[in-house]
């Protein structure tokens, strides 16, 4: 996925979301088949993060150097690769730290986005117009390159990655939560709440922070895709998850080397990367369509 | 660059229609179709490394292999090596040494210039020595090598004396070797990061530009009169230019030889010089390096390795064997030895480094190391059975970091936690100079069993003025020493054998390394390149004699 097409996703995220007020009734959308295959998928993905071993029961490490090098057969599935270990194993073993790199760096640049937007849409225009300078900065840099310096400065590996692309994907989020507490703001019904005398604090906890959590949700899930890919991309780069470790990026860039002999090293992890970020994506479509329709 | 990237299109657009109407003249008349025969004087040779770029051209300069291969095609030593191992004339034309061994007169070839203009002369030699010499250059490998040289003396404006401090059988053998090469006095004298950029020498080819980054272009000698005795011709070397490109990346290093944009790589990959080898359109060079084997170094300065015990627990829980066979597919002979194959004094011990893994458990049961923690790895005193391997991604192919992964998994079901790190090159020689590893893999090249000087002589533990050290196993044994240091001194042929065949018996018995294979130093060349060699001093490639079909 490039850059431009992650910000035009973010982009019509952005407009997607609505207040949820006042509530606009419709039929439900039916669920169409690409939103039950991601389901599917995304399940399978759940399973194999949180019990890999029922789905794949080798040992992902495990090395068999004298059968290095099969190519997909039906004792490897998905083939093995240059120390004869198996493919299949490895990306059902690796499901579960990329998906726990995208969901937390998800919530870091969520969580980030939040008080930076909450303290832009909240605090006045002194600290609005600060906020949003500094979103303009953080902007100036496409959201990878800020993971990477963040990454030069801390060092690689898991944790910095899982930060750094949390922190890179923070400023997107953070201009979404801004425009959509401003709107919600200038409600009709938080104007009400104001002229009957409720506190500030109230007034936040109870009227706009929910009426702007639920497209949040939306966006998380969205989000979750684009962190897969770019944590993958990270590891690829030899600056996430290190070799011998079962990752979706490590083991593409691992495949990439015997790309001319063995392309099975790197098609696999590369289709679960991508069917990862398009059924999270899919799904976060979905999810935003019912909740237009709720 | 946009505007010369637009001449190579348009000049290969234009190339490409020659052929094709060269072609389709062929087709029309085929008795008149053209053949090439002899050496073609012209075109560019573009030669992409795979090795780190160097950040100094001049090899004086610390001295690794990347330097010493692009710098063979401008600098020139005072002596060579031919195919069987004899030293041969190069600068030098002749030399003689002192009865005692103690003094070594050279004499140079006659009317040879450096491409500053400036001539070859006595006065040349010993600016270089002292070039060495002066800690400010930072040398290391170049350094190293004249230890033993105390003062050097023009006798003659083409004599030049080198005084020694103590007999030295293997000075012709470090003179041959690229890191030693002659540069011209008055390039010397410029600041360091000017004679960085472009060394000035008297080789077939010279330094015109370095786009950091990015390539080096070398333009042909025109004056060129100094190739070594076992060149194929005389006179100026027959390609115009060679274009030194960096790809680190060794599936887009082969991928750009297949296309065509390149035609010599280095560092080929194993499956890639299998596939070459069923085709009959790229050439493979196998030209394994001298010196010491590619082995993994165990740090015996600390522990857990400073345990004889458990360094030969650790020698005999790794599967080498099988690891070679799989991951270089018949490329590489596995070594049980200290030295390259290369070299004629190597021992090889096969039976110390056999895959044991039930000696290795008792072993680490006899040195304490007897329970085991929930991850299944060794425990002494609360404290884990770890080795801190750092990983040069510059210098291991991807081959061989598998290789270390299949080491690292072997020597776990023993009980160590191998920790691999992977590195680039500068943070990898900064985990060894702060003495931070357990084992590591530094490849060592050099000219003659000398090398077993560098590595295992405790002297070798401290380090050269660049920061580099090169006894990583930290050997320190005065046994050792004593035998190195005689054979070093002896010259008579019997005895310096016998001498490193002891010292490299007591090496490899006292668990100090795990021999892998030799250095690899496999090179491609497209089918258009032909008349390329390896110099048989320390195997880098040379075009001299290199043309272009």
């Amino acid at each position: 996925m490039s850059d431009l097409e992650i910000q035009a996703g973010l982009g019509r995220s952005a407009r997607a979301p609505r207040p949820a007020h006042p509530p606009r009734r419709g039929r439900r959308p039916r669920i169409g088949v690409a939103e039950t295959l991601s389901g599917l998928f995304a399940l399978f993905l759940v399973a194999a993060a949180l019990a890999p071993a029922l789905v794949a029961p080798g040992d992902p490490l495990g090395i068999d150097p004298l059968s290095a090098f099969q190519a997909p057969s039906l004792v490897h599935g998905f083939g093995t690769d240059e120390s004869g270990r198996d493919i299949f194993t490895r990306v059902v073993h690796g499901t579960g730290s990329s998906l726990l790199i995208g969901t937390l760096a998800t919530l870091i640049g969520l969580g980030l986005g939040l008080v930076l937007g909450t303290l832009a849409g909240m605090l006045g225009p002194v600290v609005d117009f600060t906020v949003n300078r500094l979103l303009e900065v953080l902007f100036a840099f496409p959201g990878l390159l800020l993971a990477l310096l963040f990454i030069l400065v801390f060092g690689p590996g898991v944790a910095s990655a899982t930060v750094a692309v949390g922190l890179a994907t923070a400023p997107g989020y953070a201009r979404i939560i801004r425009a959509q507490l401003v709107s919600v703001r200038s409600s009709a019904f938080v104007e009400a709440a104001t002229v009957l005398g409720l506190g500030r604090g109230r007034i936040l906890a109870r009227h706009i922070l929910p009426n702007t959590l639920a497209p949040l949700f939306v966006l998380g899930t969205l989000g979750i895709g684009q962190a897969i890919v770019w944590a993958s991309a990270l590891s690829y780069l030899g600056l996430g998850a290190t070799p011998p470790a079962a990752e979706w990026g490590a083991m593409l860039s691992a495949g990439r080397t015997y790309i001319g002999s063995a392309w099975w090293m790197s098609f696999f992890p590369g289709l679960f990367i991508v069917l990862a970020a398009v059924s999270a994506t899919a799904l976060g479509r979905g999810i935003d369509r019912r909740l237009r329709h709720a | 660059m946009i505007a010369s990237g637009h001449t190579h299109r348009a000049s290969r657009t234009v190339a490409g229609l020659v052929a094709a109407g060269l072609l389709l003249t062929g087709c029309a008349s085929p008795a008149e179709s053209p053949t090439i025969e002899g050496p073609v004087t012209g075109g560019t040779l573009t030669y992409a490394s795979g090795d780190a770029e160097p950040t100094c051209l001049d090899p004086h300069v610390g001295g690794n292999y990347p330097q010493a291969l692009v710098s063979t095609q401008y600098l020139e030593s005072l002596v060579s090596r031919d195919a069987d191992g004899k030293i041969i004339p190069w600068l030098a034309d002749s030399w003689t040494e002192s009865a005692d061994g103690l003094d070594w007169e050279f004499t140079l070839a006659d009317g040879v210039s450096f491409t500053d203009g400036t001539p070859l002369d006595a006065s040349a030699v010993q600016a270089n020595i002292a070039h060495l010499q002066d800690p400010k250059t930072g040398s290391s490998t170049g350094y190293l090598a004249l230890q033993k040289v105390t003062g050097t003396e023009a006798v003659a404006p083409n004599v030049v004396r080198l005084t020694l401090g103590e007999p030295d059988s293997a000075l012709l053998e470090s003179l041959s070797q690229p890191w030693l090469a002659i540069e011209s006095k008055q390039a010397l004298a410029r600041s360091q990061e000017e004679n960085c950029a472009a060394p000035v020498g008297t080789g077939p080819f010279q330094v015109k530009t370095w786009v950091k980054q990015d390539s080096i272009t070398l333009v042909r000698n025109d004056g060129y009169s100094s190739p070594p005795a076992d060149a194929a011709h005389s006179g100026p070397a027959y390609l115009d230019s060679i274009v030194w490109r960096f790809i680190p990346d060794s599936a887009s290093r082969y991928a750009a030889l297949q296309s065509g944009d390149v035609d010599v790589i280095d560092n080929a990959q194993p499956d890639t010089i299998v596939q070459t080898e069923k085709g009959d359109s790229i050439r493979h060079l196998d030209a394994p390096r001298p010196g010491a084997s590619n082995r993994i170094e165990l740090n015996s300065g600390r522990a857990p390795f400073n345990d004889p015990l458990v360094r030969e627990a650790f020698i005999r829980s790794a599967n080498v064997d099988d690891a070679v066979a799989s991951l270089f597919q018949g490329t590489a002979t596995r070594s049980y030895a200290a030295l390259s194959s290369a070299e004629s004094l190597a021992v090889p011990r096969p039976e110390l480094f056999g895959y044991e893994p039930k000696d290795a458990g008792t072993l680490l049961d006899s040195a304490g190391w007897t329970k085991r923690d929930a991850g299944g790895y060794r425990v002494k005193d609360g404290v884990r059975l770890t080795v801190t391997f750092p990983v040069s991604t510059n210098q291991s192919i991807p081959a061989e970091q598998s290789l270390f992964e299949q080491i690292q998994a072997t020597a776990k079901k023993t009980g160590f936690e191998v920790r691999l790190v992977p590195m680039d090159l500068s943070s990898w020689y900064t985990a060894l100079g702060e003495n931070n590893y357990d084992a590591v893999s530094a490849p060592y090249t050099k000219v003659g069993p000398d090398v077993l000087r560098i590595l295992f002589h405790s002297a070798g533990i401290v380090p050269a003025p660049s920061g580099y050290f090169a006894n990583h196993a930290q050997v320190n044994d005065p046994a050792i020493d004593a035998l190195l240091t005689e054979a070093g001194q002896v010259t008579d042929a019997s005895k310096r054998k016998a001498l490193y065949t002891d010292a490299q018996n007591q090496v490899l018995e006292g668990y100090y390394i795990l021999p892998l294979y030799d250095q690899q130093n496999h090179f491609l060349l497209g089918a258009k390149v032909t008349g390329a060699r390896a110099l048989p001093t320390v195997s880098t490639p040379t075009f001299y004699d290199a043309w272009l079909k």
